[in-house]
């Protein structure tokens, strides 16, 4: 088992992105936002703090988003690989293009069906 | 079935060996498939463990009396029960065990990674499988559990064995050693990931994402081990105290205190890439004690720290740790660069300072623990006199850290990330502080007139209040928006960050804890010598014997005491102490009875017979106010932690715009 | 007093027949000295007071010795002082805070405040420079606002 490891036995090549810490980055900022906003409503904060925080939050949230689109920018090839990996049927609306997570019959963004022959 | 279990066990080293030089060769030469074979010696290893464990298991069930280990700690009249926990009864069963955990741990972290981390995990796997190999050499070497008896060239067989120790035939005790195992190999994985990435200067902290499950249910079965070990000495070593500070308790407490203060401190690297260092530090500081507290654990030489270098496995231990500490001081130092942050402290007075604040207090009082163990060796080779360091020193020092650590922890989170003002910590701080101090003043004019205790309790009642309106406050704002009751509106606000409010409901053990170990300011005690309808009384209650009755079965001689228990003149319970003495190793052990009531434990304890020719019973009586509630926080501790592992309802919808994004930039994605 | 020496004879006798028997010698008397000295029966970390174990070999006879210093009428210190005089400096509960053996005390509270300093230094290494943020920022911000903006009235 451990020595007869043959070629095919190779995990699929890795989907990760080479955006990938900079996306954690961004969520982590969001979160930071909605955790800020949820406390400024239960009265944590003064208006004043308030505002200089989130300024801030939004700030670095705007530098992590050029980052991933300038990283994006300059690996043209990194994006094409994973155009490649094709979608799951249902979940790109082949008429807007818009993108869902699940697979789903009618399309969220233009209502047109999902799939073709789906009534 | 000797020879099997060996073989499988000096297979497992020989794989584990093979593991860390293919994932790291063919990681450096980039040989794909060489580092795959690394990942199968990981899965086999897990197979072989599991076969030796297995064997072992048989030998100690079938009564195997051939085997050394068996005959030491196995015996035939033992339940079933203790039979299995015989497996960790001993050192070298309890070194397989660790040796198995170990290898099931790494065997899911491969299986679960397989796909991800492809720079990282090579590393990350040869590190699991360093400290795999290291305990496999002692289990395969010096602490065989295969060992057979022999004479001469023959192998002979006992007829019994000699039993589990039969103050270890408690179920808390059964369950505890395995508890704390689990706690103590599962920091190796957030360490081996640590390190992985440190060595491969991942970006971004994809360590810490990747480890915070384990990071917390590692931590969990710490503390749960830790206190159905405090559960096991108040029920069955007869003095009614659950922590004595002897070095083997200290020993398991120092990991958990760094790895408390890492849950606390890696919050700052998630939310603002901070302290980036300090947390390697931690989580190598927690992965080092481990190894430490098992091999002063498990070692059974301990009475005293002296002891252990003399000790054949003691010397493994500190090579393993010597060199371990080095290659991770290193590594630390070498990489200062890649840890480097940017991020910076907006004010002095936020939550990130009192985070700061929190590790001091956690680590200075983790710093006095250790200073205590080692303090008699240090001042026997300065000084040349024997000291002793007693519970007295550790409870003077670490009662004012702890109150300070128990502020802290009302304090902290009400204090904003970033930035507060001294306005809005007033306003958050009036009730609470209200409340404390009149708590005090209750607690003081109820006659409880003792500085740390009425401090205790006034500081519990603060932290509580600050705690409950955090729920309050958060359910209030949902429920004026979604229209929800009060009820529901605070499951959805726990439900939408898990990780905070399950944080505040651990906080809140953390307060029961306290609220517990207060109520020892005012034990009582008494001893009395009694025989069949003698009547005496400790704090409010008034005992009578109402019989006294011997007996006999396979395993053990017993003696027990009828207790009648009453208070104000009426009968309220019935208390049964017992003693009991096990036939096979001939020791005495007490069955104490005790009546759990959340105020106050009335706790009583069959001591044994006067032999002055009266044969009196020795009752030893006590009374505990509020210990219960140890027990109490360490449910609700339960609860909090499991909670922080759910995960959060609200999914940051955004965030899979960009990662799937790459066909069409920014597409709006929906749920 | 006579308590004490009635109890003291009932030790004694107790003692002689080589009694294990409830030593109930736990006056508060003998427990405000018991307190101050260690149990030296081996593993325990108890005190003279606190040991529990029946028959222990040390804390027993320890509490009958003090009952019996106290009976002639020694003070605190000097019954403390005979322990000391037998066992060595051991044979306190804790280390007595004189010499080396005040590190003891001092160490876990130097401790606290070399953290303290670290801290304090940490704080002002790290503090932000109050400069505004660069007009760079500005401009990289008004890029994305808009997107921010939508992704923020979606988080609740």
């Amino acid at each position: 088992m451990t020595l007869g490891v043959r070629e095919k036995d190779l995990p699929p090549p890795s989907a990760e992105s080479p955006v990938q810490h900079l996306e954690e980055r961004k969520a982590q900022i969001y979160e930071n936002l909605r955790d800020l906003q949820f406390e400024y409503r239960v009265g944590k904060l003064s208006d004043e703090d308030y505002a200089k925080t989130k300024t801030e939050l939004q700030t670095e949230l705007a530098k992590v988003m050029s980052a991933i689109d300038q990283t994006m920018g300059a690996t043209p090839a990194a994006a094409k690989v994973e155009a490649e990996a094709k979608p799951e049927p249902g979940t790109v609306c082949p008429h807007c293009k818009a993108r869902f997570e699940k697979a789903l019959k009618f399309c969220g963004e233009c209502g047109k069906a999902m799939v073709e022959g789906a009534v | 079935m000797e020879n099997l279990g060996a073989l499988a066990i000096l297979l497992a080293l020989c794989l584990s060996g093979y593991a860390v030089l293919a994932s790291i060769v063919g990681k450096l030469r980039n040989k794909p498939l060489l580092v795959l074979s690394g990942e199968r010696a990981v899965y086999t290893i897990w197979l072989l463990l599991t076969t030796a464990s297995g064997l072992l298991l048989y030998g100690l069930l079938a009564g195997d009396f051939r085997l050394a280990y068996v005959a030491r700690h196995s015996n035939r009249a033992m339940p079933v029960m203790y039979k299995i926990a015989a497996w960790w009864g001993g050192m070298e069963g309890s070194l397989l065990l660790w040796g198995w955990i170990l290898s099931t741990y790494s065997a899911v972290v491969v299986w679960t990674n397989r796909r991800k981390f492809r720079d990282m995990m090579p590393y990350t796997t040869a590190i699991l499988m360093a400290v795999q190999c290291f305990f496999l050499l002692l289990i395969a070497f010096p602490e065989n559990p295969f060992e057979v008896l022999a004479v001469g060239k023959g192998i002979t067989e006992v007829p019994d064995g000699n039993g589990l120790n039969p103050l270890l035939q408690y179920w808390t005790m059964a369950i505890h050693p395995p508890m704390l195992y689990l706690g103590y190999v599962g920091f190796v994985v957030p360490f081996a990931f640590a390190m992985g990435s440190l060595i491969t200067r991942q970006p971004g902290d994809a360590w810490i994402h990747t480890t915070r499950r384990w990071t917390l249910f590692t931590w969990m079965c710490q503390s749960t081990g830790i206190l159905l070990g405090a559960g096991w000495a108040y029920a069955v070593l007869g003095w009614g105290g659950y922590w004595g500070w002897d070095p083997v308790e200290n020993a398991s407490l120092l990991p958990w205190i760094t790895a408390t203060a890492f849950l606390h401190s890696v919050m700052m690297q998630e939310k603002k890439g901070m302290m980036k260092v300090w947390n390697m530090v931690l989580i190598s500081s927690t992965f080092f004690l481990c190894i430490f507290g098992t091999f002063l654990t498990r070692s059974g030489i301990v009475g005293s720290v002296h002891a252990f270098a003399q000790s054949a496995i003691g010397k493994y231990f500190v090579a393993f740790l010597a060199v371990g500490i080095a290659a991770t001081v290193y590594l630390i130092l070498d990489r200062l660069d890649y840890l480097k942050s940017d991020a910076h402290l907006e004010s002095v007075l936020s939550r990130e300072s009192s985070f700061l604040f929190n590790n001091l207090i956690l680590l200075a009082s983790c710093f006095a623990v250790l200073w205590g163990t080692i303090f008699p060796v240090i001042s026997e080779a300065v000084t040349g006199e024997k000291i002793s360091v007693d519970a007295p020193f550790y409870n003077r020092v670490n009662v004012p850290i702890g109150l300070f650590l128990l502020l802290l922890t009302g304090v902290g989170p009400l204090i904003a990330w970033r930035r507060s003002s001294w306005e809005s910590l007033k306003r958050a701080f009036r009730w609470p502080t209200i409340i404390g101090v009149a708590v005090m003043a209750v607690s003081a004019g109820l006659g409880a007139l003792h500085f740390y205790a009425l401090m205790s309790f006034g500081l519990c009642a603060f932290v509580m209040t600050t705690i409950c309106m955090e729920f309050w406050k958060g359910s209030r704002a949902i429920a004026s928006k979604t229209h929800q009751n009060l009820i529901a509106a605070m499951v959805e606000l726990t439900h939408r960050n898990t990780r905070r409010y399950g944080g505040y409901i651990v906080h809140m053990a953390m307060v029961f804890l306290f609220l517990g170990f207060t109520g020892a300011a005012f034990n009582k005690d008494a001893t009395h010598d009694v025989r069949v309808g003698d009547k005496f009384t400790i704090g409010r209650y008034d005992l009578k014997i109402r019989d006294l009755l011997d007996g006999d079965n396979e395993n053990y001689s017993w003696r027990k005491a009828i207790v009648e228990v009453s208070v104000g003149g009426s009968v309220v319970d019935t208390l049964e102490p017992e003693q009991r003495v096990y036939k096979a190793s001939r020791q005495p052990t007490s069955e104490v009875s005790i009546r759990r009531r959340l105020n106050e434990d009335l706790y009583l304890n069959f001591a044994g017979v006067t032999n002055d020719g009266k044969n009196l019973a020795i009752i030893q009586s006590y009374v505990f106010p509020l210990v219960s509630w140890i027990w109490v926080g360490f449910y609700t501790m339960l609860v909090g932690t499991i909670i922080c592992l759910i995960p959060s309802k609200v999914k940051m919808q955004h965030m899979k715009t960009e990662t799937v994004g790459y066909v069409k930039k920014n597409a709006p994605v929906h749920p | 007093m006579p308590l004490y020496i009635r109890r003291l004879l009932l030790a004694l006798v107790a003692g002689l027949c080589l009694a294990q028997s409830s030593s109930d010698m736990l006056t508060p008397a003998i427990r405000r000295v018991g307190d101050r000295l260690a149990c030296l029966c081996g593993s325990c970390k108890n005190t003279v007071a606190s040991c529990s174990m029946l028959g222990c070999h040390y804390s027993s006879p320890a509490r009958e010795r003090i009952a019996k210093l106290q009976a002639e009428g020694k003070s605190d210190e000097e019954i403390v002082d005979d322990f000391i005089k037998r066992e060595g400096k051991r044979a306190l509960a804790v280390p007595p805070a004189e010499g080396f053996h005040l590190l003891s005390w001092v160490m876990p509270f130097v401790a606290i405040g070399i953290g303290l300093a670290a801290i304090w230094a940490f704080v002002k290494r790290n503090r932000k420079p109050v400069a505004a943020p660069a007009a760079v920022d500005e401009a990289v911000l008004n890029r994305y606002q808009a997107e921010i903006d939508k992704d923020l009235a979606k988080l609740e």
